[in-house]
Formats: C-alpha cells, structure tokens, sequence
C-alpha cells in the first residue's frame, strides 16, 4: 500500500500545498503523496549522481557484434573451420544450431577501421557511430545468461527471466521519481513498422511497483500517448466545462467524505489536462530547424521511425523526462546476415550518432547516459549454410559488445576482450547485472539499496548480485 | 515519526489487548512486541547484535524469562526498569512500550511463559470473543473482536452507513455491479429488520456473483487468452474460467473446489468438470520460441504450479526455495523439490508448436452433447466394422485353403515408392514404383556402395524427399522399408519422416528415429501426450547394413505399429500409446530422407532401396522385401498375407473399416480440447536442482510437504490427491486462513493479513489474529462455505460501518488497519469499466464463452509482434471485463492503468494507484464515451420533468446517491452551458454522437444528446461513481 505523507491527513493543508501550484507536483508522485519533485522512494540520491537521465537504444534481437565492432581477423582466416570443441567447451547451444551437423566459423564481410584518438574498431556499417567513437565507452565483454529471446531480453530489462519483476525504467521512477510537472518520469518509444522478434508491454512493466511507474509510449499518429485526445467533438473548451464541474463536485464531496484520495483525483484531473497540451507539444517537432533532421537524417522526419524517435528522445531528455527507453526491433539474423544488418545499420546509425552529437552540442551529455545494446550477440560460427557470400548468425549470450556514452561514462575507452574467435571472454566479464549496478551508481543509487519488499523479499533489479565496474567511470 | 511508525505502535498497543482474552498467546501477543522493540538490535541481524542477546530465538529467550516469576525476570525487569538509564528499549533506539506493552509481557510470564513458533504455523485456534464496549454495538462475533482492538487503542467504532449506501457497497462487494434504482428505492422502502439480509441474500444467489469473485480467482491463476513469453499466440482456457464461475454460484465447498482444481483427474471415477478444473495448473505461461530448450522450460512451468501453489493456498513465497533454503521460513530447497515432484508428471512437452495449433499435452477433449453423440455414433460404427475385420481370421478359411492349393508365390502390392538410388539425374531420383512422382536431393548427399548398387550417404544436413508420395492420415495403413547404415550409436538422428520439425512442430507427423541407438517409429498429435510410438528393444547394430520396416494398421493404436529388423519382426517396447487427433498439417508435407528442420539428421548415415507401401504389409511381404527367401510354409504367416493382399472380401471390410475410422477421426479431429492435468503412467523422477537450474540436477527427491508446515498424512496418496487431502485437512495451519483472508480483502481492501500471498514471517503480521482464526476454524466447520463467510462477514456491524472518517481517526490509522470505519476504495478495473457499461445500459450479460475483443486503441498489437487486433461489432463490446481477451504480452492498457495486473504470474493482491493516464481513460476512451452517450439516451426518454430531474437521475444511477441542491445546481449548471456550447457546434454534436458502434436513436434530439452526453460522461467521470464507500 502506498505510504502518505502525515502532512496529508487534512484536505487544508493538501490544498494549501495546491495553491504553491500543481507545477510543483511530479507526475509520478501524485498518485501516492505530494512529495516534492526529484523525491521518489529514496527520497534523494545515495549520492550526487553525474547522469540525471538515460536514454537507452535497445536494439532488440541481438545485433552481431564480430560484424559492427568486436574485429576478429582470425575468423575471416579461419573461415569454413568447424568451431573447435576446445573452444566451445560444451556450452549449450539454442536448439536451431545445436542440431547442426557442423558449426563452421564465419568471417565478418564488412571490413574494419580504427577510429578516433581512441583508435576504436568499427565496421564500415556504421560510419556514422565510427565518427564519434571518442565520446563512446565500448564494452566488447558484456555476457548474459539466457540463450533466447524472451528470457534473455526480459532479462535485460527487469534482472529477473521470470516475469512480473519490475524494468529498469520503472526501478528508476520509482527510486528517484519525476523530474518534471507535466510529462511522465519513464517514457517508451518502438520503431514503427519493424519485422523481427516481438516486443512485450512486460519491458516497460511496473511488475509489483505500483502502476503509475510503467513506462508510458508515445506513439506516432493521432494519439502520442494513449487516450489522450479528446474524443470527436469534444473541443478543449467543452472539456474545460466538464473538468470544472467535475472538480466542483469532487470538492463537494471531499467535503463530506473527508478523504484526501479525492483530492489527489482532482490534482490527477488537472495534470491530465495538462498533457494534453504539453504531450503534443513536446511530439510536435516542427519547431525544429531542418540543420537538426538534416543531422538525423531524412527518417526523422517520419514521426514513428527510429530517427525520429531518437530526436524525440532528445525533446523528452530537455523537458528532463527521466528514463526514454527505445526499441529498435529487427537485429536477429540467423540467416541471410549480410544484407539484413546493412539495412538495420542504415535506419540507426545516423540517428544514433546524431543524438549523441546533439546531446553534446546542447550540453546535455555530461548528465545524460545513452546506452546502445541488445539482449545478446552473435555466435562466431554460420548457422546455416556457410556460402561465400552469405552467412547466418545464432544468439550467443557468453559475450558481446554494448557502448554507452555521456553522463558520467570514461569517453573514448574500451573495455573487456574477447578470444581470438569471439567466443569467449578473454578479459574482464561483465554481467548484465554489473550493467545495471552501473547505470545506477550513475544515477546517484546504491544498487543495492533500492529495493521492494514483496512476497516477503526485499527485491531489486540487480537481485543478489551486480558489482558497479568502476573502471567505465569518467 | 512517520504514519508507519504510528501505525505498527498503534497495533502494537493494540496487541497488547491480550488483557481482552484468556489467554496471553506468544505468537499473537508477545513476539509482535518483541519483534517492534528488541529485534532491531537483539534480533536475526548478527551485525547489529548487543551483547549476543537473541530475543528472536527460544533459547535467548529463555536465557531472560523465568516462567512464572516476571519480577525475577531480565526481560521484565529491564523494561519496566524505573531508571531511564537501565530501561529497554534504550532511548536511542527511539522505540518506546506502552504499559500496555509491559503488562503483556508481564502477564505472558506470569501464565508460564510458553513459547510457540511463528503464529501462521500454529493451527488456528478458536478462541470466545471478548466482551468490549459500546456494548449492544456488535452485532456478530466479528465485532467483538474488532470492538476490543479499538478500545484498546483508545478508538471507537463508526455508525452505520446509510442505507443507500450501505446497498452500493453490497451490491459491488458482492456481484461487482451498482444497484439500479428500483433496488435502492426497494431497500430503502423496506423498513424490516430483515431487509438488509434479504439484499444480502439476493445477491449472493445472482450469478454475477460467481463472475465477480472468479475475477480475483484469475488473478491468482494466471488466466489470460494467450500463452505468454513472446509469441503469445491464442489459446481457449474459457471452459475453465467458466467452471470456476460456476462453482462460485453452485457455492462448491472451498475444499472441494481446491481438491478440483490440484487433483481432479486423480477423484475417483472423476467427472468431466473435476477434470477440467485441474486446468488451474496449465494456466502458466508457455513459450514456443525458435530453439528454445524444452526441459529448461518445462522445469519453469512446473516451477510456476509450485510457486502459485505456495501463494494462492498456502501463502508462503515458496519460490525463494527454488534455488537455496528459505531464508525466512520453514521451506528448505529439499522442500521445494518434494512439491516440484507432486506436479512433476504429466506427459508434456516445455514448447507448444509453432507450426500447428495443437493443444500441448496432457488435454481434456470438450465435446458438447451434440459432437458427443455424433462421436458415439461414430465409434460405435468403427467398433461394428473392427468386428468384421476379426471374424475374417475364421470365415475366410475356406477361401484361403482354396487359394493356397495354387501354391501361389508372395508379391508386395501397393508399392507408391521405390528409390533405389541407382538412377538419378541432377537431384531428381527415379521412383521405380511410379515414375511420374520422382524423389528429389536435398543439398547434395553423396553416393556410396549399398547393398543393392548405390545408396545415398547423408551429412545430418541433407537427404531425399518425396514431396507427392506418402501423406498419410492417421486412418491410412502404409509401410515403410529401407536399407540403412549407422557409424556409431546416434542419441537421436532422424531416418525419416513426414512432418515440419521437432519441438517446433511438437514433432505433428509421422516419423523413423534412432534414439539411444534404438529405432522407433511413431504417429504424433502432439508429442509426447498425443502420439503412438515404439521402439526396438535391441539396439541398432554400428557399421552394419540393416534392413528395417515401420508398418501401420490405420488405427491410432501402438498396437496397430510394427518394426521389422532384418525382415523379421523386432521385439518393441510401447512407448506411448494415446493418439486422438490427427497426424496432417492441412496440406501434405513431404516425405523425407536424412534429415529434419532443427533436428538433427542422420549424420554419416547410409540409406538404400527406399520403399513405400499405401498398405500395412504382411510379415511375409515385409520379409519378401527385405530380399529373404519366403515361402508360404507357415500357415498363420500365410493366412495373415492372403487376407492382407489377396482376398477381395477382406480388402472391403478393410476399406470399410478404414472408411469408418475417417468418418469418426474428421469429427474427433475438431473436437474443443484444453489443457488439464492427468497423471504420467510412471512418475517422472524429480531432482533438487541446484541454484534452480535445469540442466544442475543433484540428489533425488521424493513427494513430500514441508514438515516446517505440516506432516504429510500417513495415509494420504503421495500424489496430488494425496496433497490436496494435507491442504484441506482441517488442521491445516495456512489453508483456511489464507482463504478467509483473502474473501475478507475483497470486501474490505485489505486482508487481516495486508500479505495475503506471504503469512510467512517476513509478511505482515495480522492485525486481528484471533478473529482470522475465529473465522478460519467457523470456515472449516461450515463445510467450508464461502457464501456462509461471506454473508457472516457482511453481516456484521463492523462491515456496515459509515466510511467517513474524521480527521483525527484518519491521522491515527490512515489504512484503517483496526477497521474503526467502513471500507472505501476506489472500483477495479473490471469494476470501473462494468459499472459504466450497467448504467449505461449497454452491457451484455451472458455467463462465460471465448474471451470478446472491446474497444483497444489500434496498434498495438502490430507494433509488438505483428499481428492485428480486431475489436468485435456486437456483444462482445459490452460484456463484463472477465470476458475481455486478455493477451498477456499486450494487455488491454485501459484494464493496466486502473491497476489490472498482467496476467504473468500468480498475483494475490493488486495495487490501487490514482493517476493521470485513468482520467484520461474515463474521459476519452471510446467505451467510456459510448457509454455517456447510451447513459443519456437513457436519460432522455426517462423524459424528466426538468434539468434538474435529469441531472438528478443521471448523479444517482451512477453514484447511488440523491444528489443534494448543490450537486443538482453545478450538474444543471453543466448540462445547459453544454447546450449552449454545442448549439453553436451542431457538427460538434453529430461528431460526439458517432463514437462507438452503437447508433443512438435517430428520435432524439443531436444538441440535446450530445449537451446530455457531456453530463453523462461528468458523472462517470466522478470520484462518487468510481470509488465504492
């Protein structure tokens, strides 16, 4: 049950506190208490945090990382050899290739440039990343421990491969809560119109945090998050008639009954009312100068695409929404890789790039953590036929790269290292608890301290483990 | 000090109200105490112990206490010590004892000091309840528990509710739907004593009843319409919801209705309802993703049934002890394990197929009476022609003497295929037994000797297909007849088949493998719970040339399956016996050689002379075949092929026979299934598995209960029955008082255990332990009656109580945690969106079917894996939400944000959050505006005689309540600034008046519906209409 702030128990001082403003409320908050804004359960950081937001590109079915960043000139050498067992050492495979008859390596087909003072490895899929390798902290040696989809991205997103856990933008509202008076604390964003692996409402999922914590996607079209316009009809004078009288009432009521829930229902009413107005205006991006899409690339101006979700992850980052999660859906190429990750790099690397450039232009990426990852990568081995020209990857949880930048991450550096056929982890591992204890002490929590009792256990998103890897840290 | 803080020193004192009872019990009196004062410093955290005082443990106890004797007593002495500076607890620990507090400790000293272990693994106890002031307050024995909690902390009870009240709280707590008009004004017009009771009972035999309650009971049993993980494809488990409404309104005993749903298939002689109710431990979550492995998720789902087990009827958090020992509570991993076993065995698979839509095993068919009867029939004509088929072995004699005196010679007929791999061009392979339906290569195999000219070679990878030859149905006899040569004993390799994949298909088809260098052949539905499969008992012999023969009968029986080894018949082991649905996909697949979509494939295997046979071939055909010399010495063998192969009469009863068995398959094929429970025939062996995880098994475990909780029953079964018969046993510790708890929180918010789903020792402890045991043990002795509770409960003085609170009481006990006022919160999600319908006048109530597709906002479904969501045009708008579709990956986002959980996992409780995103719901979704507007088409033709009439109507439909001269006043006030708004808008209004389906009448006026439908969606829009008080 939700805790109230003693200073609630009378309708008075609730009001009075009213009267400093609703702007004063968070949105996230109002359901439970009128604690002031940035006060989530923690009540304030553990300490002072160095990202104030995060905006997270997932790129969801698993993105080949010996094809984009993790360099393997051994494999291209090696290519067509079965996958040695000295090499495997009987770790599972998923059920598509563990039937194969043989598992040959195969060789990246794209080739490989150092970049930057950093020197960073990036394929030529990705010139644009290519271009700001020096902001960016690389992590070739991330390993999960879930082999499909379902768990492992589950896995990702709330620390548990079981469902009913909470996500980690749900986590974050829920520790530090808003940031702002008229937009939700944790917003969504999907690709439009992508093929690939499904996606599920259980990622942006409150689990057994109370519900104003889910995320809240905004979509492209008519209603940028749902239900908010006003029915056919309905003008915003005409609902002004009906949320006056329906507040004059609910007053009358609050009178009577003596119940501050009330109260809280009318603050609701009126920050909804709010919305309506500072939603559209945040997903109308016409006030922005064509210099900016041109940065981001003819897709942005398609409401819906993954660019113009990046740019409007960049809107909602200035209005200091606190956690934008993007999914960019379409990464999962057992077979046919070559081209189908061409097409993928082309609908993201610009725009990914782009955010991060703009972020920095607009000095918001000293507090502003951008992560870019999937839920797992890709074997070094073909799942498939192995042909000259055309290969198939299988996921592969024992290691892959993920990059993150901004907001209190070491720019320019690489971390971790895999073997020379990018099947193992030769160097520094990190869990993706690690990961997430991480992008917490970044935020100013203690991992381990920002916990829910249910059930009768004191959960978290790092469950019982997650060691915060001090050495991505600026 | 923070609300909680009070709150837990508010219950403590009221704790300490021992003093109202008999007795001074440990775990309801004392150890609260302790645990409030001491613990935090001589308790469980070694770190932060003082002086290796441990008041949380008996012994260190002991150490303190001298029973009977308080004054020479540590404990006693140093928290009733007069100097501040000796006194405990410390005043830096800012926890303070009330003399209530003392005199409890005291007094529980005084009477002997008896230690008892946590308070829920006590068996309840039924204790009188106290006398306590106002007397003549309480009506029931429910009030004089609650009386004595209030007095003794210094609070009183409220009065009653008003009647009009009083009826919409009952009439949601009980059917989940407002009283209409006539109801309220009937109550209120009945001035009897009985009139309340009257209601009461009206509405405990409504069956909205039933469909209210089931709405919790879904939670708790995971229901959706979808299998959940990722592709969360459809899935029909209505038949079982639908049960459970049933058993709400036929008031099942709650034993029996748990005995049901564990282990109905294991009742004796069990009906086709105690079957279906087992459907409770199916309703989990089933992936079916591409390479999944199947035992690590068929250990989850078995997981999921241990865990929902644990929180919906034993609440306890059994999960902790998946992977180590229960922290908390007495549940060790070895625990953990010995439930897993009691829900181990049932013959299923981890993935449900994605390439047919077969119900995974183990299944109830669901026939209605006319398909049963036509089933019957069906049958029964089968039977008739199975029996002509055996008298054949006699009447035929005499034919068959006649025709074996022509010494005639054994000739295989029905010959469809013959590969002999000696003739191929490119990758087309001639078939000598019908040139015009060639076999085709598939990736190259290569070419070696065989034993008759050449064989094909196979990599696992590749192999033959026959893509026109071999699409059998389950009714076709055929034969199967090859040369093969393995290199080493295969675990698995796939010979051949007719079939789309392994687990990805649950191996639908027809199919000849090696499994631990074994052959099998087998017919399959579904594997492994709807299949025929045999296996040799010798294993295939390594480097050798082999030939072997798979022949069928057409008769879905293991019996009708045969091996043949060399021309001889194999010795075979049955492995599954139970095939009732069909073995096609719809269109034929092809036959294939070598190799298998995902599976893996007969790598440096050698096949040769392929053949297929439309027939079931005699042994000496087989033999024949198989190149041994025959002869027609033995007359059984001899007999057996003329009646095979030769005689015209036993070819037509045969046909006939086959026919019959079509007929009856087509209707059996389509038969409703769902999944249930039925046992294996052998358990499956359980392991603990170390850290959880699948592929870690450790030692062997056997059924068992905790013993933490109670012995098992020596004896009970030690199967699901047998654990039912330990749930329901009247000494059951947890059984009846989790129940009673959770029926008391439907009616009041809360639970007297705010946990319902953790009475562990890390749940919250109850705040009136002696009336939960009351009404647990009155629940038992009732025969386990919910109705009876329910109307005991409601009955009572404490649940007719006005909710109204001052601001005092509220300061003191803002959860209303000692229930000084009646219970008040806001609808659910199914409340809110059903009650509007109600007024509203469009909903459509009809008990149970498929789950119905409202209004959803479009995309979403699409924008997640790709598929579209349709919302229906009719009935299926307006029904009650426990009907509405629910897919657990997109749930329905208006039920989500008025707090509906997902449907994921086992949830006892849901939250209750007030948000912005649920004004923008009730103001703009198109169900909620359909329904103002259907609400003021009501309105008008009630044809009131002014504004003030309508507007008065409109406030009481929705809230129940007459609407005071100010309420009336802003609603007229409202309804004619809309006229006026939309009389300069007529387009406007005619806009506003097309949302939704639904057309109003064209009789009514456009400004003064739309201006109505405004008012309408005012009212519904109303904390007074969405919050039950």
């Amino acid at each position: 049950m939700p805790m109230r702030d003693p200073m609630l128990t009378t309708r008075r001082v609730f009001l009075s506190q009213m009267g400093l403003g609703l702007g004063s409320l968070a949105l996230g908050q109002l359901g439970r208490a009128a604690s002031p804004a940035e006060h989530g359960s923690l009540g304030a950081p553990h300490f002072a945090p160095k990202a104030r937001r995060v905006i997270y590109l997932f790129q969801s079915g698993g993105p080949s990382q010996m094809d984009l960043f993790d360099y393997k000139p051994a494999l291209n050498e090696r290519n067509g050899e079965d996958l040695p067992a000295s090499v495997r050492m009987g770790q599972r495979l998923t059920n598509m290739s563990g039937n194969q008859a043989t598992l040959p390596l195969a060789g990246s087909a794209f080739r490989f440039n150092q970049y930057g003072e950093s020197r960073a490895w990036v394929s030529d899929l990705l010139p644009h990343t290519a271009g700001i390798a020096d902001d960016i902290c690389f992590v070739k040696s991330v390993f999960t421990e879930a082999i499909n989809h379902d768990p492992a991205i589950t896995f990702f997103q709330t620390g548990s491969q079981i469902a009913g856990r909470p996500c980690m933008g749900s986590w974050i509202s829920y520790g530090l809560g808003s940031m702002n008076d008229n937009l939700p604390a944790f917003t969504v964003l999907v690709s439009k119109n992508k093929g690939g692996q499904p996606l599920y409402s259980r990622l942006w999922g409150n689990g057994f945090l109370p519900s104003e914590h889910q995320g809240v996607q905004f979509r492209a079209g008519k209603d940028p998050i749902l239900y908010l316009s006003n029915p056919d009809g309905v003008s915003a004078e005409c609902r002004r008639l009906v949320l006056d009288r329906v507040h004059e009432l609910n007053d009358l009521a609050a009178d009577s009954e003596a119940d501050p829930e009330i109260d809280a229902r009318t603050a609701q009413y009126e920050m909804a009312y709010r919305m309506q107005t500072s939603v559209p205006e945040v997903t109308d991006m016409s006030d922005e100068p064509d210099s900016v899409f041109d940065m981001y690339g003819p897709d942005s101006r398609d409401p819906g695409s993954y660019a113009a979700n990046c740019l409007l992850a960049r809107r909602l980052a200035e209005r200091n929404v606190r956690f934008i999660q993007l999914y960019h859906k379409g990464w999962d190429q057992h077979g046919g890789l070559p081209s189908a990750i061409h097409q993928q790099c082309k609908e993201t690397d610009q725009a990914t790039a782009a955010l991060v450039m703009d972020l920095k232009q607009r000095g918001m990426l000293d507090d502003t953590l951008v992560i870019w990852g999937g839920e797992f990568g890709r074997t070094s081995y073909c799942q498939g036929k192995l042909t000259a020209t055309n290969y198939g990857r299988d996921h592969h949880p024992r290691c892959f790269t993920m990059w993150m930048a901004g907001g209190g991450i070491r720019p320019g550096f690489t971390y971790g290292e895999t073997d020379d056929l990018g099947y193992n982890i030769a160097e520094n591992p990190l869990h993706v608890h690690d990961l997430h204890a991480t992008i917490m002490h970044l935020l100013g929590v203690d991992h381990a301290q920002l916990t829910h009792k249910y059930q009768g256990r004191r959960f978290r998103l790092t469950d019982v483990s997650g060691t915060v890897v001090r050495a991505l840290l600026a | 000090m923070t609300v909680r803080r009070l709150l837990a020193s508010l219950l403590v004192s009221a704790l300490a109200a021992g003093a109202a009872y008999a007795e001074v019990r440990f775990s309801l009196d004392v150890r609260p105490i302790l645990s409030d004062a001491c613990f935090a410093c001589h308790g469980p955290d070694e770190a932060a112990g003082k002086g290796d005082l441990r008041l949380d443990l008996q012994d260190g106890l002991a150490g303190v206490v001298t029973p009977g004797l308080p004054d020479d007593s540590r404990l006693y002495q140093r928290v009733s010590a007069a100097d501040p500076d000796d006194r405990m607890p410390p005043k830096e620990a800012h926890r303070r004892l009330t003399a209530a507090d003392i005199d409890t400790l005291r007094t529980w000293i005084e009477e002997g000091a008896r230690h008892e272990g946590h308070w829920s693994l006590q068996p309840p106890r039924r204790e009188a309840p106290p006398d306590a002031e106002p007397a003549g307050w309480a009506r029931t024995a429910i009030d004089r528990f609650v009386l004595a909690r209030l007095a003794a902390a210094g609070m009183r009870p409220s009065a009653e509710a008003d009647k009009a009240r009083l009826i919409r709280r009952l009439s949601f707590d009980v059917t989940g739907l407002p009283p209409t008009l006539g109801e309220i004004d009937d109550f209120l017009a009945d001035r009897d004593e009985g009139a309340y009771g009257r209601v009461v009972d009206r509405l405990l035999a409504s069956p909205r009843y039933g469909e209210h309650l089931a709405t919790s009971w879904m939670d708790l049993a995971r229901y959706a319409d979808t299998y959940g993980y990722q592709s969360d494809v459809y899935r029909d488990m209505s038949a079982w919801r639908d049960w459970v409404i049933r058993a709400y309104n036929e008031n099942l005993p709650f034993d029996e209705f748990v005995t049901w749903q564990l282990a109905g298939d294991l009742l004796p002689n069990a009906t086709r309802d105690q079957r279906l109710a087992t459907a409770f431990n199916r309703n989990h979550r089933q992936t079916n993703e591409g390479g999944s492995v199947e035992e690590e998720f068929r250990v989850d789902y078995v997981a999921d049934r241990v865990d929902t087990f644990g929180a919906a009827f034993l609440g306890l958090t059994l999960k902790c002890a998946r992977c180590h020992d229960h922290k908390f509570d007495p549940v060790t991993q070895r625990d953990y394990y010995s439930l897993f076993a009691f829900f181990n065995s049932i013959d299923e698979s981890g993935l449900y197929p994605h390439y047919t839509n077969a119900v995974p095993s183990p299944s109830l068919l669901m026939p209605d009476a006319a398909a049963e009867a036509k089933t019957g029939d069906l049958q029964a004509a089968l039977e008739a022609c199975e029996a002509n088929v055996a008298a054949l072995s006699d009447s035929r004699l005499e034919a068959f003497e006649e025709w074996l005196a022509t010494e005639p010679s054994v000739e295989p007929a029905g010959e469809v295929a013959r590969l002999t791999f000696d003739s191929v061009e490119g990758a087309t392979v001639t078939n000598d037994a019908d040139a015009e339906k060639p076999g085709s290569l598939y990736e190259d195999p290569a070419f070696v000797d065989g034993p008759v000219g050449q064989a094909v070679e196979l990599t696992g990878e590749n192999g033959v297909s026959l893509a026109d030859v071999g699409a059998f149905t389950r009714s076709d006899p055929f034969t199967l007849a090859f040369w093969m040569w393995t290199p080493d004993v295969k675990d698995r390799a796939v010979i051949a088949h007719a079939s789309k994949s392994w687990t990805d298909a649950g191996s639908r088809g027809y199919q000849l493998l090696l499994e631990d260098g074994h052959i099998s052949g087998s017919l399959i539905h579904f594997w492994p719970g709807n299949a025929i499969r045999v296996m040799t008992r010798e294993p295939a012999p390594v480097e050798t040339w082999m030939h072997v023969a798979l022949t069928y009968d057409g008769s879905s029986r293991a019996a009708g399956l045969s091996l043949y080894v060399d021309g001889v018949p194999a010795e075979t082991e049955v492995v599954r016996d139970g095939l009732f649905k069909s073995i096609g996909y719809g269109s034929p697949v092809p036959l294939a050689v070598g190799y298998r979509n995902r599976d893996r494939g007969f790598k440096g295997g050698r096949v040769d002379e392929f053949r297929v046979f439309n027939r079931q071939l005699s042994t000496v055909e087989v033999a024949r075949v198989a190149g041994l010399a025959v002869s027609l010495d033995d007359a059984d063998e001899a007999y057996e092929y003329y009646l095979g192969a030769v005689d015209a009469e036993a070819a037509a009863a045969r046909d006939a026979l086959r026919a019959a068995r079509a007929d009856r398959n087509a209707v059996a094929d389509g038969l409703p299934e769902i999944m249930t429970m039925t046992e294996a025939d052998q358990p499956r062996p359980t392991y603990m598995l170390l850290r959880g995880a699948y592929d870690a098994p450790g030692p062997e475990v056997t059924r068992d209960t905790p013993a933490g909780v109670m012995p098992f029953p020596p004896d009970a079964p030690r199967d699901r029955l047998g654990l039912a018969r330990w749930l329901t046993s009247p000494q059951h510790p947890l059984t009846a008082r989790v129940a009673v708890n959770r029926l008391w929180q439907g009616l009041f918010g809360a639970g007297l255990v705010a946990t319902p789903d953790d009475f562990g020792s890390q749940g919250a402890a109850p705040t009136h332990p002696r009336l939960l045991d009351y009404l647990a043990t009155e629940f038992v002795a009732s025969g386990w009656d919910r109705k009876a509770l329910i109307r005991s409960i409601v009955m009572s003085a404490t649940y007719r109580q006005d909710s109204v609170a001052t601001p005092e009481a509220r300061a003191m006990d803002p959860e209303n945690a000692l229930l000084g006022r009646g219970p008040a919160r806001r609808l659910s999600a199914e409340g809110v969106r059903d009650s509007a319908l109600y007024v509203s006048g469009l909903l459509q109530e009809h008990l149970g079917g498929p789950g119905v597709k409202p209004y959803q906002p479009d995309g979403l479904w699409r924008e997640k894996n790709g598929s579209t969501y349709r919302h229906d045009i009719n009935a299926g708008l307006y029904r009650r939400s426990l009907y509405t579709y629910w897919k657990r990956t997109s749930p329905p986002p208006s039920m989500l944000l008025f707090d509906a959980d997902t449907r994921e996992v086992c949830v006892a409780r849901r939250q209750v959050t007030n948000t912005p995103m649920q004004a923008l719901v009730l103001l703009n979704d198109t169900q909620f505006v359909e329904a103002a507007r259907a609400f003021a088409e009501g309105l008008l033709l009630a044809a009131d005689d002014s504004d003030g009439d309508r507007a008065a109507r409109a406030y009481r439909t929705a809230t129940g309540r007459e609407a005071s001269p100010k309420v009336r006043n802003v609603l007229v006030g409202l309804l004619s600034a809309q006229r006026a708004h939309f009389r300069d808008r007529l387009d406007d209004a005619h806009a506003l008046l097309r949302v939704g389906e639904s057309t109003p009448s064209a009789d009514l006026e456009p400004i003064e519906l739309a201006a109505t439908t405004m008012l309408a969606s005012a009212v519904l829009n109303l904390d007074a209409t969405v919050t039950r008080r």
